[in-house]
């Protein structure tokens, strides 16, 4: 296997083109069916890879057994390169041989993906086996994994993350190159917003995981791991705002190049604090000091080699023009700042535990409240910087008396809502109001932008109008459901109705359910609700077979507005049960507007890599 | 010449300030939303306001837990010290006696009154049998 790899080595040193073209396709279709070979292993239950052993089972339906290759360590990083390796097949082949940067950025690509191989070599060889005597059976995949969602969650994400490769890539080549009248920026928006959406779709679907699975009832805990996908993903969106306002003009040219080399740079940085178990998390991975070590080295390499051309290329790079006040540039690059500081500070939220302990010899953890005194005035903040940015025009000064008629619809509307909202749900938080405030602004008058493009053939990038609806739908999600949701523990025996708001919630039935691979304890609720309609819910207990852990299994009854949600806890000596219930309001909205963000995304994509053609 | 520099001098000067303040009131914020995080034995050592959130992490003591309806209430050990620890709710699959655990919460009269409780899990979600981290 270590043999097939080394063709990667080749297609640097070789500068024809064409050549490195073939060379790159060959060696990665070569590369490639090794990781068919792997996943025909896991099917065929082949226990003699120590890998497979330990996170298959012969019980296992075939779809859990492909995805237990990325349900740990060696196999994730086998998929990582996988994905990295395609994101340059496809850019191989859907870029033709003529253009100038195309050689050295399949170059970039080699050397990343051989650093990624060697490591995986190295340090975590998916192939590495148990010779000679294979175990009859392996270990099983852990339980909350073996999910439908997860099992898509990982590659998602992993797309996103790698996807930046090609701008990255691109960005290197350029600087290499150092010739300004290249316009790389105008070919690699559409890939960069495709991985953009992989992005926000594989973090909107692990937080949907966690919802249902975990039982805590949550969408986002501010968790180290999740942090680490979030900041690639907004200097990703930074990213791709400043690359739509480069590829105009010269403008904002060095923003887009270091948010090309941070994005990819983050995204790597991901993979070192998952790998190496570093940062101490509810959901840390692997703890293992030799690959954190490794990945670092790599990472500090490849960002410290990308600076150091970039502050070579940095009078080159230097634009003559300047960004005109009030225009469109001028509110991207305040965004850019405000992202950058959403970054640093959750960057630090992040590292600071390790900071802290290395300084004062005292553990400590940076939870929630932190980030929500952070995220929310500067999201905020943000957003009406975005809303003054809907009227403006590239490198033009805009007129501020353009602003006052559709600011008067949208800001009353809005206005009046929001006064309802304090009224009538007698919600008072600040926050929560400024946050339903603007996102219905921003919302309101995106619509009406969309009346103009449609009734007046007004022009609008209308994939990005969605987008932003999806940004103003999320805002209001988030508020409300930070501020109405709630919970409660019940202490329930079977038979007996407890009330909570104004539902009854009755206990009528337990019984044992027997499993594939597990065995379950199901309970059955009644609901009524103050309308008099009933639903059943089963929350559940199950016990796994093979590693003999217990897992919740949640009940969830999902509405227009609210979930109902329920899990149960333990059984007390005198025979009840205590229940955990949990009405969760916009919880639904807030991946909904994720996937109108992910569907606008790729649509964006798809006709700007038309507009190319 | 001489205007051009006086006018990157300032605008560089811009910069730094604002980024000052920034990491400033960044860092203010940091600060005043740690949680720290202690054993049972350093927890009566150390001079911990009621109005401040601390993690304590430790063993669940067997055969301390007590539970009244939805309240339950335990102690924690590191072998060396131990605290009682009062909660009104789920506890999480993996929490049991003997095994690890980590409460995050307020002190009031030595009692840890609990805002959440965490068992431990490693990659594969097992109970740990005793490594808590010190």
């Amino acid at each position: 296997m270590c043999f097939i790899f080394s063709f990667f080595l080749n297609s640097k040193d070789i500068f024809i083109i064409n050549l490195v073209s073939r060379i790159y396709t060959h060696s990665f279709f070569i590369f490639l069916s090794s990781f068919f070979i792997y996943i025909w292993l896991a099917i065929s239950d082949n226990f003699s890879v120590l890998y497979i052993a330990q996170h298959s089972n012969i019980n296992l339906p075939v779809f859990y057994k492909i995805s237990s290759i990325w349900s740990a360590h060696e196999g994730s990083m086998f998929l990582w390169i996988i994905f990295l390796t395609s994101w340059g097949a496809v850019y191989n082949l859907l870029t033709s041989n003529d253009q100038p940067l195309k050689a050295k950025t399949l170059g970039v690509i080699s050397i990343t993906s051989v650093g990624f191989l060697l490591f995986l070599l190295l340090t975590s060889n998916p192939f590495e086996t148990i010779l000679p005597v294979p175990p009859e059976n392996g270990a099983d995949i852990n339980p909350v994994l073996q999910d439908p969602l997860l099992a898509i969650h990982p590659p998602m994400l992993y797309m996103g993350y790698v996807g930046f490769v090609i701008a990255f890539g691109q960005a290197i080549a350029f600087l290499f190159e150092g010739n300004t009248n290249i316009r790389w920026e105008k070919q690699v928006r559409s890939w960069s917003v495709v991985s953009w959406s992989f992005l926000t779709l594989g973090i909107a679907l692990g937080s949907w995981w966690a919802y249902y699975e975990l039982g805590w009832g949550g969408y986002w805990f501010w968790d180290p791991v999740e942090n680490v996908a979030l900041m690639p993903w907004l200097a990703a969106t930074a990213f791709i705002h400043s690359l739509s306002a480069s590829s105009k003009s010269s403008i904002l040219r060095i923003w887009t190049l270091l948010l090309s080399i941070l994005v990819f740079s983050l995204s790597l940085f991901g993979a070192f604090i998952v790998r190496s178990g570093i940062i101490d998390s509810v959901h840390s991975f692997a703890n293992d000091p030799e690959r954190g070590l490794y990945l670092l080295a790599f990472i500090g390499l490849l960002v410290m080699i990308s600076l150091l051309l970039f502050s070579f290329r940095f009078n080159l790079l230097l634009s003559n023009k300047k960004i005109i006040s009030l225009s469109k540039e001028s509110f991207i690059s305040i965004n850019n700042i405000l992202f950058g500081t959403l970054i640093f500070s959750t960057m630090l939220g992040v590292m600071y535990p390790l900071i802290y302990e290395f300084l004062y010899d005292q553990k400590i953890s940076v939870g929630a409240p932190f980030y929500n005194a952070i995220f929310v005035p500067i999201t905020l903040l943000a957003c009406i910087f975005l809303y003054f940015s809907i009227d403006t025009k590239w490198q033009q000064s805009f007129n501020l008396k353009s602003l006052y008629r559709p600011s008067f619809l949208s800001i009353t509307v809005s206005g009046i809502i929001v006064f309802l909202a304090f009224y009538k749900l007698s919600i008072t938080n600040f926050w929560t109001l400024s946050s339903l405030l603007i996102g219905l602004i921003i919302i309101i008058r995106y619509l009406i932008v969309i009346y103009f493009y449609f009734a007046h053939k007004k022009f609008a990038n209308l994939y990005s109008v969605i987008a932003h609806c999806g940004l103003g739908l999320l805002i209001i999600s988030i508020a409300l459901n930070n501020n109405l949701s709630s919970e409660r523990a019940l202490n329930i025996k079977i038979n007996e109705t407890e009330i909570y708001k104004d539902h009854q919630v009755s206990f009528t039935n337990l019984k044992m359910v027997p499993g594939p691979n597990f065995d379950s304890v199901q309970a059955e609720f009644l609901i009524v609700n103050p309308n008099g309609k009933t639903y059943t819910l089963t929350p559940e207990k199950r016990k796994y077979f093979a590693r003999g852990q217990v897992t919740t299994e949640t009940a969830i009854r999902a509405f227009f507005l609210k979930d109902i949600y329920m899990t149960i806890g333990d059984q007390l000596d005198d025979g009840s049960w205590i229940v955990n219930i949990q009405f969760n309001m916009f919880i639904r909205w807030i991946w909904f507007s994720a996937i109108i963000m992910v569907a606008a995304g790729f649509l964006l994509a798809h006709s700007l890599s038309r507009s190319r053609s | 010449m001489k205007a051009i520099r006086k006018e990157r001098l300032i605008t560089v000067l811009l910069i730094l300030a604002t980024s000052a303040l920034g990491s400033f009131l960044i860092i203010r914020a940091l600060d005043s939303n740690l949680d720290f995080f202690f054993t049972p034995s350093e927890i009566f050592n150390e001079d911990i306001p009621n109005n401040k959130r601390i993690k304590v992490g430790g063993m669940v003591l067997e055969g301390s837990v007590l539970r009244d309806k939805t309240n339950i209430s335990f102690v924690i050990t590191d072998y060396k010290g131990s605290i009682d620890v009062r909660f009104d709710g789920l506890v999480p699959d993996l929490f049991k006696e003997g095994s690890g655990v980590v409460v995050l919460g307020y002190l009031k009269d030595e009692t840890l009154i609990a805002e959440d409780v965490l068992a431990k899990h490693d990659e594969n979600y097992m109970p740990p049998s005793i490594d808590i981290k010190n």
